[in-house]
């Protein structure tokens, strides 16, 4: 049950960054690949309609984890509190920059937000990754199972650790540059003229840097977390995530260099879920792990609510994520198609 | 060294005051529009009358833009649970996490899911599905409200608990939790009160057209039906879901009815106070004016029944700011009542066919518009301040409730950061709706496909 509801909650969390990580990296693309106002239009149209539709679903991420595993959201909020207000300021600038920018045709009106919009996604990215990182890492949790963490510490990534170190920043870094050619993807399958020309460019590069990125990062892992994959090899779920990662890669790879648009961008979207869900199913049990002693650590059977409160989400859970399928047909229907450049006033 | 500034409490409980407040300032509107924009989506598609057609289109962008600055206010919401709250929400997570996380599931995702469509789908849905879709969002907002009030009624009354081994609390029986009484007369109360924003907001756009001598056909529509249901729903707010609001305060905590009251002596033939101010050091009410006997009735339904005073419970279980707990009830009970006398004398007017031919009336609803807002408001400031010293009613002390590995420097750091950044958007907020307004509701649809969604 409770391993069930690690599932559930991973998947949440995944969901959420596939589908918002599109936006992250088409936001820090925004300026680089759309030149004049309209093409700048274009990029945001992409975007524009589906962003809370993408954003509620770290809400029921937030909502799912305080329902099933409430101790663990209360030691890792409260621990990374900075860090956590900084993501949601984060977030409140890009939604705005995304709705106010278009509202008045005014050069410098659209300048200013242009910029926010790029700034916010670039710095949610990052943060988003260093969180990963710090997942990855672990935190400095004592033994009653709280924490609270500084910006940075010695750059170290053992005993009283911060949020930023040198392997955070790595992850942070490979998650940026990872959510840029996600992004690129999905405005190469959105957009035509000369933003999709510059897209599908900036795609084969930044898929290419990808490569050597993520290499580093494993190596970097290896060293620092030398306990993992461990027992994992033994877990289903962490296959399947492998080879989910491998067959998307392929996938990916032989779409971008035949231009089919729709199916690279499928594969970035279950190449982005495979890696997550092989990290997830790595680190399982622990939620938390304790750079201080590994006794510390929070487990998921140690964090989880109740029984009771365990069986009734298991009720509406479901029924709600039918729903929410439901709409996303209804959604990928809609807005399916590439956007015009043409603009009404 | 005894100050706010090494009492982290005080700083925990600004924050999260000062951002609910905040955010629900666009629900309260989002919540109440939606009827209207289901209301007058009905009423074109009945009669085909293009007027209504475009108040849908007018009111639909008020709508998104409120709906926008409601979600990127929300979210902060749902997070600072975890992140000031901590000992909070492992303590009750168990319970309330899960209509914290229902709201998410079944009514923003429903709500966000449609909305782009309510707003720039019109021509590409066709008038069918445009109006399912805002039937959509209206549901989505007002289910996102009912598992909000639920969260919050189990504060205040707490029911279908359990205590479990590690001393936190599960749920013992979900249907006792859900259909908590408390939710039911919260919710009737609470949603007829954003009917009231919603209706003003309405008649006061109507206003200002009609003054201007702008877009008369909309404006008279707007004035009409805002007019008219502001007068329906302020009713339906005193009675009986005030009423009712007030005789279950006065059941199950009544020494918050006490304090509301500023009623330090207890008594049968108790008064209400028009007028007066409460005295906490001298535990009395200074200068009241008082109907005798009447809050013995409204609570009781008996003129000599006996109503308790705060002297009857130990200093511990007093709200803990008595002066401001009572103020925000009794303006709020002000206001709702010229609410009716406005919203009345205009329904009547508007009958006699002579609204729009009066300029002062206009002007006052035209002007009026900010104090549902306010209402609402010292409402919820009445619910929260007479909750205290309880975070859940009887069971769990605020004061044990705040993240307390969080730095005093730390919680003072994000409220400000909050103030500013809030402050910012208010100001884009009432720029750019100040702008759909000015430019008028007169605009033809969007025709081409796909440019809805370039906005």
């Amino acid at each position: 049950m409770i391993a069930t509801w690690y599932a559930v909650v991973s998947f949440m969390l995944i969901i959420y960054i596939v589908l918002d990580g599109r936006n992250f990296g088409a936001g820090m693309l925004h300026w680089f690949v759309a030149k004049t106002p309209e093409e700048r239009r274009q990029v945001i149209a992409a975007i524009g309609p589906l962003w809370t539709w993408h954003e509620v679903w770290l809400v029921g991420f937030g909502g799912t984890l305080v329902a099933v595993f409430p101790r663990l959201m209360a030691s890792a909020f409260a621990g990374y509190y900075l860090a956590l207000f900084l993501i949601l300021w984060c977030l409140i600038l890009r939604g705005i920059s995304l709705e106010v920018g278009g509202h008045i045709n005014d050069r410098l009106w659209q300048q200013f937000w242009d910029f926010l919009f790029v700034f916010s996604n670039f710095l949610l990215a990052i943060l988003f990754g260093a969180a990963a990182g710090n997942l990855a890492r672990g935190v400095p949790l004592d033994a009653h199972g709280d924490f609270s963490m500084a910006f940075f510490t010695d750059f170290n990534v053992r005993g009283n650790v911060g949020l930023l170190d040198w392997y955070t920043v790595s992850i942070a870094i490979f998650t940026a540059v990872m959510l840029a050619a996600h992004g690129a993807t999905y405005l190469t399958l959105k957009t035509e003229g000369p933003v999709h020309d510059r897209c599908e460019k900036c795609a084969k590069y930044l898929w290419a840097a990808v490569l050597p990125v993520f290499l580093i990062i494993m190596i970097e892992s290896r060293v620092v977390r030398p306990d993992l994959p461990g027992r994992a090899i033994y877990n289903p779920f962490w296959w399947l995530g492998l080879a989910v990662s491998l067959a998307s890669a392929v996938v990916l790879a032989l779409s971008l260099s035949t231009q089919h648009e729709l199916r690279a961008f499928l594969a970035s979207n279950f190449l982005i879920a495979g890696m997550l869900a092989t990290g997830s199913a790595a680190i399982f049990p622990v939620m938390l792990h304790s750079t201080l002693a590994p006794a510390n650590s929070m487990t998921a059977y140690a964090v989880a609510a109740g029984p009771t409160s365990l069986h009734i989400a298991a009720i509406w859970w479901p029924i709600s994520v039918a729903l929410a399928v439901f709409y996303f047909v209804f959604i990928s229907r809609r807005y399916a198609g590439k956007v015009s450049v043409q603009r009404d006033t | 060294m005894n100050s706010i500034f090494n009492d982290p409490g005080f700083w925990h409980r600004l924050q999260f005051g000062f951002t609910i407040v905040y955010h629900y300032l666009f629900p309260q509107l989002t919540m109440g529009l939606a009827l209207f924009l289901v209301y007058w989506k009905w009423r074109a598609l009945r009669t085909g009358d293009e007027k209504y057609n475009q108040a849908v289109r007018f009111w639909a962008k008020i709508f998104g833009l409120n709906f926008a600055v409601g979600v990127v206010t929300g979210i902060p919401m749902e997070f600072q649970f975890g992140t000031n709250w901590a000992d909070f929400s492992k303590y009750a997570g168990g319970v309330i996490g899960q209509t914290l996380a229902m709201e998410g599931m079944f009514a923003f995702f429903l709500e966000s899911a449609f909305v782009g469509a309510l707003i720039w789908g019109e021509k590409r849905l066709g008038p069918r599905a445009h109006f399912a879709a805002a039937i959509a969002v209206a549901l989505g907002s007002w289910i996102s409200g009912y598992f909000i009030l639920v969260t919050n009624s189990f504060m205040q009354n707490p029911v279908g608990y359990r205590i479990e081994a590690n001393g936190s609390l599960g749920i013992a029986s979900f249907s006792a939790y859900l259909l908590n009484h408390w939710a039911w007369v919260q919710f009737f109360h609470n949603q007829m009160a954003a009917v009231v924003t919603g209706s003003f907001v309405v008649a006061a756009v109507g206003a200002f057209y009609a003054l201007r001598g702008l877009h008369p056909v909309q404006a008279k529509l707007y004035l009409r039906v805002g007019t008219f249901v502001g007068l329906i729903a302020s009713l339906l707010v005193a009675f009986p879901s005030g009423d009712q609001q007030a005789k279950m305060v006065g059941n199950h905590q009544p020494v918050t009815l006490a304090a509301m009251e500023g009623r330090f002596v207890g008594g049968t033939m108790a008064g209400v106070a028009v007028i007066g101010q409460p005295n906490v050091a001298a535990q009395r009410l200074d200068n009241p004016i008082e109907i005798p006997g009447a809050l013995s009735f409204l609570a009781y339904g008996h003129f000599g029944s006996f109503v308790r005073g705060l002297d009857e419970f130990p200093k511990e279980v007093w709200p803990d700011n008595i002066e401001l707990l009572y103020y925000s009830f009794h303006i709020m009970i002000t206001l709702g009542t010229l609410f009716i006398i406005l919203m009345g004398f205009a329904t009547l007017q508007n009958w006699r066919e002579k609204l729009e031919s009066s300029t002062f009336l206009l002007w006052v609803l035209m002007l009026a518009f900010p104090f549902p807002y306010i209402a609402n408001t010292l409402g919820w400031m009445t619910t929260e301040l007479g909750r205290q010293p309880w975070l859940v009613y009887g069971l769990f002390h605020t004061r044990d409730g705040y993240s307390k590995v969080v730095s005093n420097g730390n919680a003072i750091f994000t409220l400000i950061g909050f103030t500013g950044l809030y402050f910012v958007l208010g100001l884009l907020f009432l720029g750019l709706t100040g702008r759909e307004i000015a430019k008028g509701p007169d605009q033809e649809a969007v025709i081409t496909p796909h440019k809805e969604a370039i906005a």
